[in-house]
Order: structure tokens, then sequence, then C-alpha cells
């Protein structure tokens, strides 16, 4: 080979690589806003992904698979997790993590940041990015269907995304709050009282540290249906 | 005199202010593990979380690595250009500029003061103070260049690989209001330099030492470089489509990115060729045996660290499942060190000796430092891929959550902090046998032909 060949090797790599990334580049800017949903991009997200930042909560956290892989991936948190459970872990993470191997640091993230940085997730979880991260497909799927058809939805999937977040099930979920089969065979709620618990726990028991839960009456029928007959076969098996 | 011009001393506060902050970047490592092994007190963790370690982690990895870069730049560029520097002035104006912001950005992380973007938290008025660090450098490099009356294909392309690492890193500093958007231009800087920009300085930084060394013709040593660079260049440009697949943009990248980027381990396998083909046919004998051992592993760890390791999760079918776990950290870990520690190391042990005025050195001490290291981290590489494994099969492949699949590491991570150690007391020997250096009492053998022969 010669010096010539060689330099003609290096110009023609490398304009035509520049080249053709250059205009995937421009192809991109184009799709960006359908791919993720800009009219949604909001004041109120831009707001919380400035939260995200001022926490330094990606040197912990993935997002869209990027940044500390110490804890859970935040791409889909809002399908996981859901509202409530995002703002409780945030504001008590010592709370919500007391019995967990892995601690989230206190920190001092404000009401109205904790709300922007829902808006910020939400959105997020709906960038059309293929699916991924794998093992969050599930509470995806759940939430849409939870949200469409509650009745045809396969109950554990519909208790555990609503409920997940704190209670396991048959070894799925994050234990914060206990076992749904222990739960049921300790309490002594009937079906309407246990309505209004997951609805509004403070009205049950006060004091009681399980947050408000964002669920229609009937997903909560469902799910307290559930939860009754866990008990019951429990106590036919006896 | 071993150094020809006066101005390359400028490189030797470069390479002690390196040495020094890889140490504190592998006790910070060291610290993380830590934080996976073992479960911590509330109390600690609200004052210095995993995220506090791990930006420091991680930003002191790229000052030590710019560091090394800059000083090598200086290094070899006098005897390059058959000139003194531009201006040494300037070089150490430069050096307390970078050192400056460096320091004030690991106290500032101490206390919260962060940007919040992986890899790139360094707050934007010391972005500010490094964008004039960086400016003066590259002003300093081409005013030396331009003014040289020798010019040579390898000046160039050490200057066009040190502007573009400059240029890529602006595109870190804006505020991106779409999350999308901010990470396709994040990889600008990070892609684009461990995959683009370092390596056009490392091909070239490379061939300069080894045509040094070995005598090898210039004409051919710089052939191989445009070709290693071209390259270098027409895969990892594209390549950088490997990491677009999750984060929401055109399906094309699926296919422009899997292509380009399995193509990347190509260039690394020339660079193995080629040093490998330029010790076989040296003109002069080998006078340092342990800078051999280090051009050598520089290109076979390479080779290992980004090629293989890379190579194993950039199809997309297989990056579904590994993206974003500790098989990731694994491939992070071996190609940084293996790619730009050992280049830095290789710069230091081929400058540092001269800089003292000692041909010959006594090597003992820094033979046991390049094989605890090297196979330290090799080692700690397995661990984490093996804990990436377990990961993301027990994580995603087998769904049976995030806690279960978690908690195996504790254990990965115990042996990981047990080699860290190991690794840790290779870096700390090595970094006292390059500061202590000293003249061996065995005589050199004669050099055959004279570096000048080269020009
Ligand atoms: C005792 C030695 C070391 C230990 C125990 C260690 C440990 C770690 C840990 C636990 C992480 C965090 C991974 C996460 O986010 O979950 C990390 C990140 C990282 N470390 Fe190290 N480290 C060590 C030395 C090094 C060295 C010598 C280098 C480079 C030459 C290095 C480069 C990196 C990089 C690039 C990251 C970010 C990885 C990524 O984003 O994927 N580390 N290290
Ligand atoms: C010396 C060169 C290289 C270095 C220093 C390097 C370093 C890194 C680092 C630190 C990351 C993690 C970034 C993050 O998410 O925080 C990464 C990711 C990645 N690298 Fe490299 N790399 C190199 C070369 C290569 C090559 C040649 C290939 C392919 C053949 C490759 C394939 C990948 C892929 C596919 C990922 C994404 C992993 C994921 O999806 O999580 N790398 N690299
Ligand atoms: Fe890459």
């Amino acid at each position: 080979m010669t010096g010539k060949t060689a330099r003609l090797i290096f110009w023609v790599g490398t304009l035509t690589s520049a080249a053709i990334f250059l205009w995937q580049t421009y192809d991109f800017h184009m799709q960006t806003p359908r791919l993720t949903h800009t009219d949604k991009l909001t004041e109120q997200v831009v707001a919380g992904k400035k939260v995200w930042h001022k926490y330094n909560c990606n040197d912990c956290h993935t997002i869209l698979g990027f940044g500390g892989y110490y804890a859970p991936d935040m791409t889909k948190a809002f399908y996981r997790l859901g509202e409530n459970n995002i703002a409780s872990i945030v504001q008590h993470p010592d709370v919500m993590y007391k019995n967990s191997f892995r601690k989230m640091p206190q920190l001092g993230v404000s009401e109205t940041e904790t709300r922007q940085l829902v808006s910020f997730l939400r959105w997020v979880g709906d960038i059309e990015n293929r699916h991924w991260p794998p093992q969050d497909e599930k509470f995806v799927q759940a939430y849409r269907l939870r949200e469409s058809q509650p009745e045809k939805l396969d109950k554990v999937h519909l208790v555990l995304q609503a409920c997940g977040g704190c209670h396991t099930f048959e070894n799925q979920g994050r234990n914060v709050g206990g076992d749904l089969t222990t739960i049921a065979n300790r309490i002594p709620y009937d079906r309407q009282t246990l309505i209004n618990y997951m609805i509004n726990p403070q009205s049950v028991r006060p004091g009681v540290a399980m947050p408000p839960q964002d669920v229609s009456p009937q997903t909560a029928a469902i799910i307290a249906d559930f939860i009754l007959s866990l008990k019951s076969t429990k106590e036919v098996n006896k | 005199m071993l150094i020809e011009y006066q101005s390359q001393r400028v490189s030797l506060w470069y390479f002690r202010l390196a040495l020094v902050l890889f140490i504190l970047q592998v006790i910070m490592g060291l610290w993380l593990s830590i934080n996976y092994a073992f479960t911590l007190p509330q109390d600690l963790v609200n004052v210095f979380p995993f995220s506090t370690a791990r930006e420091i982690h991680t930003n002191v990895l790229v000052a030590w690595m710019l560091l090394g870069f800059m000083g090598g730049t200086y290094y070899i560029l006098p005897p390059e250009c058959g000139r003194d520097l531009y201006s040494p002035k300037i070089a150490y104006a430069q050096l307390v500029i970078f050192v400056a912001a460096a320091v004030t950005a690991v106290i500032g992380f101490l206390f919260g003061w962060t940007r919040g973007k992986p890899l790139l938290e360094i707050p934007f008025p010391l972005n500010g103070l490094i964008v004039v660090a960086a400016l003066l450098f590259i002003a300093n490099v081409a005013m030396t260049i331009i003014q040289s009356k020798q010019k040579s294909a390898l000046q160039w392309m050490l200057l066009g690989g040190v502007t573009f690492l400059a240029v890529m890193y602006l595109f870190g500093m804006p505020f991106y209001k779409n999350l999308n958007t901010d990470y396709y231009y994040w990889w600008w800087v990070i892609h684009l330099w461990v995959e683009g920009a370092w390596e056009v300085v490392t091909a070239s930084i490379v061939a300069y030492i080894i045509m040094r060394v070995t005598g090898v013709d210039r004409k051919v040593v710089e052939k191989w470089l445009y070709v290693e660079t071209g390259l270098f260049l027409f895969t990892g440009i594209v390549g950088t489509g490997h990491h677009y697949y999750w984060i929401g943009a055109p399906d094309y990248w699926i296919w422009w990115g899997g292509i380009f980027s399995a193509l990347e381990p190509l260039p690394i396998v020339l660079m193995v060729v080629d040093t490998w083909m330029h010790v076989r046919e040296r003109r002069n004998p080998i006078v340092n045996p342990l800078t051999w051992y280090y051009i050598i592993g520089l290109a076979i760890y390479h080779l290992v660290g980004a090629g293989l390791w890379g190579f194993m999760h950039t199809l997309p079918p297989i990056n579904y499942y590994t993206h974003g776990s500790q098989i990731t950290v694994s491939h992070g870990h071996l190609a940084f060190f293996g790619a730009y520690a050992l280049l830095n190391l290789t710069i230091f042990y081929f400058a540092m000796p001269r800089l003292k005025g000692i041909n010959k050195y006594q090597d003992r001490l820094g033979k046991w430092g390049f094989w605890i290291t090297t196979i330290g981290m090799f080692v700690l590489g397995l661990v984490f891929g093996i804990a990436g494994i377990l990961q993301t099969y027990l994580e995603r492949f087998l769904d049976i959550g995030y806690s279960t699949a978690h908690l195996t590491m504790m254990f990965w991570f115990r042996v990981a902090f047990g080699v860290g150690l190991v690794f840790l007391a290779g870096v700390v020997i090595t970094v006292y046998h390059l500061f202590t250096i000293k003249p061996s009492s065995i005589p050199a053998p004669e050099p055959v032909v004279t570096p000048a022969s080269n020009i």
C-alpha cells in the first residue's frame, strides 16, 4: 500500500461516516417530536427534569439505561410504581427502604418538586423506545389494561400493579408494607371498609404509614375481592 | 541528555498530578464496591450517597486521562516539530486552570454542587474554566506545529485528535429539555471520545513511541496511522448508533448502529498487528523491557476490553438484555483500563525516566506493578461480568424481580472489593515506582539508528 492510498482511506472513511451521521442527526431531530411526544413536554415536565438533575438521581438510577446501576431503572417507573408510590419513596426513602439491603438517601425533595418529578417520569414513560427495559414491560401492559378495562385484566397483574410497589404476593412485588396473603389473614375488614382503606387509609386506621392509592372505586373493589379471597383459601386449606 | 528540548519538561507535572488522581480514583472505586457489598447505615447514605462517590470516581478518571494526554502531547511535540513549545508558560497556566477546576469540582460534589448528568456532572462555571484550559492547550499545540519547519502527518493527526476531543465536549454543556435529545448529544461526548477522538490521540502517541523505541521507518508508521485512524472514524462515528437503540430514536439505528459498531474492533486488531510487526522488525535493541510490556500490554488489552467486550454486547438482540447492567460496567472497566489507563502508563514509562535523565531504569518493582494491575483489573472485569450475567438473567430474562436479582450482587461485590484491594496495591506500587525511578546498574545496549534519522 502506498502512502497515498493510506491517506485516501483516512479521508474517505472519515468523511463518509461523518456525512451519514450528520444526515441521521438531522432526521433524528425531525422524528423526535413523534417518538417522544413533545406536545406533552410541558413546563412542569421540564421542571421535573431539573429536579432530576438537581438531586443527581441519575448517578444511582439509570434512565433509558444510562447512569449509575445501583438502583432500579426509571424509564418506566411511572408504570411500575404509580404516582403515589413515587411520591412516598422520594419523600420518605428511610421508611420505604427500612428493610432494604440498599438504602436511598433522604434528599429533601419538596412537595412541589415531587409533583414535578412525577410529571417528568410520566412523560419519560411514554417515550417510544422499543419496550425497554424488558422487565418493566408487564407493568406498562398492566397499566394500559387497567386504564381501559379492569374486569378483563388478569387479577394478579392488576393487584401487583396497584400494590406491588409496597406489598408482595407469591414473591413478586416489593416488601415494604407486608405480604398480601399475610395481610388478608390478619385484617378484620369487610369489603367496603377495605375499599375505603385503599382509597384513604387514614379514614379507617388513623396514623397508618400507607399512602392513599390513586385507584378508581371499581378497581379498588376488584382488588378487595382478590385480597378477601386469599383469606378464604387459607381457611379452607386449614 | 535524553530529552532534546527543555520545554518537554512541562509534561512532568501533568504526569505527576495524573498519577495522584489515579490513586484517588481507585480508592473511590473501592468505596463504590462497598456500597454494593454491604448494607450501609441510612445516616451515612444521607451525607455521602453512592451518587456522589460515583461522580468523583468517574470525573477523576476523566481528569487524569486528559492530564496524561495533554502531558504526553507536550512531551512528544518538541522533538516531533524540531523546536521548543510555542509557550511553556501557557502550558503551565493551562495546567493550573484545569487542575483548579477539577479540584473545585470534586469538593463541590461533596456539597451537592452538581449538574446531575452522569460522567459530565461538572457545573457550568467550572466547565467554563475547562474550556479556557482546552483553548489554551489547542492554541499552544497549533502554534508549535504551525511555526515548526518540519512537517509530519503525525503532528496533524495529533492536533486533529485533540481538537476533535475538545469540540465534542461542547455538546455536553447545554441544558436539553428533552431527555432523549439530552442523551443523543451525551453520546457525542462519551462515545465520540472513547471510540473516536481518544482513539486518534492514542494511535498518534503510540505511533510516535513505537517509532522512537524501535527505529522503524517513519513512512511505514505513518501509513499504518492513516489506515487505523481512518477505520476508527469510519466505524466509530456511525457506530455511535449502538447507544441509540432504546432511547426513542428512529428504527434504522438498529441496523446502522449494529453493523458499524460491530466493525469497530477491526482497527484495534490492526493496531495489535502493527505493534507486533514493528516489534519484530525493530532496528534498535530493547533498552527497557518494562516499557515494552506496556506497549504490547496496551495493544492486547485494548483489543480485549474494547474490541472483544464491546463486541459482545453491541448487537441489538443482545443489548436489549444487557443494556445498562453490570455487564456494561465490566466492559467500561476493561476498556478504560486496557485502552486509556495503559496508554497513559505507557507514556509515563516512556517519558518520565527520560525527563529525569535516565536511559535504562531499574524495573523490578514496576514489573510487579504491571502484573498486579493488569491481572487485577482483568479479574475485576470478570467479577463484574459474572454479576452482570446473573443480573440480566434473573431480572430481565427470568423476570423474578429487582430485589432478588440484586441480592446476589452483594456476594460478587464482596469479591470485587477484595480484588480491588489487590488492584489498588498494584497501582500504589506503580505510582511509587514512577515517582522514584532510578537508573539501572546494567549498561544499556547501544542504539543502532538514531531517532533523528527518522525525521
Ligand atoms: C479498585 C478498583 C475499582 C473498583 C472496585 C471500581 C468499582 C466501580 C463501581 C462499583 C462503579 C459503579 C458502577 C455502577 O454505577 O453501578 C464504577 C464505575 C466506573 N468505573 Fe470503576 N472501579 C475501580 C477502578 C476503576 C478504574 C481503574 C477505572 C478506569 C481505568 C474505572 C472506570 C470506571 C468507569 C468508566 C465507571 C463508569 C461505568 C459506566 O458508566 O458504565 N474504575 N467503578
Ligand atoms: C477504548 C474504547 C472504549 C471505551 C473506553 C469504552 C467505554 C465504555 C463505557 C464507559 C460505557 C458505558 C457508558 C455508560 O452508559 O455509562 C460503554 C458502553 C458501551 N460500549 Fe464501549 N468503550 C470502548 C469501546 C467500545 C467498542 C469498540 C465497542 C463495540 C465494539 C463498544 C461497545 C459498547 C456498547 C454496546 C456499550 C453500551 C452498553 C449498554 O448498552 O449499556 N465499546 N463503553
Ligand atoms: Fe460506544
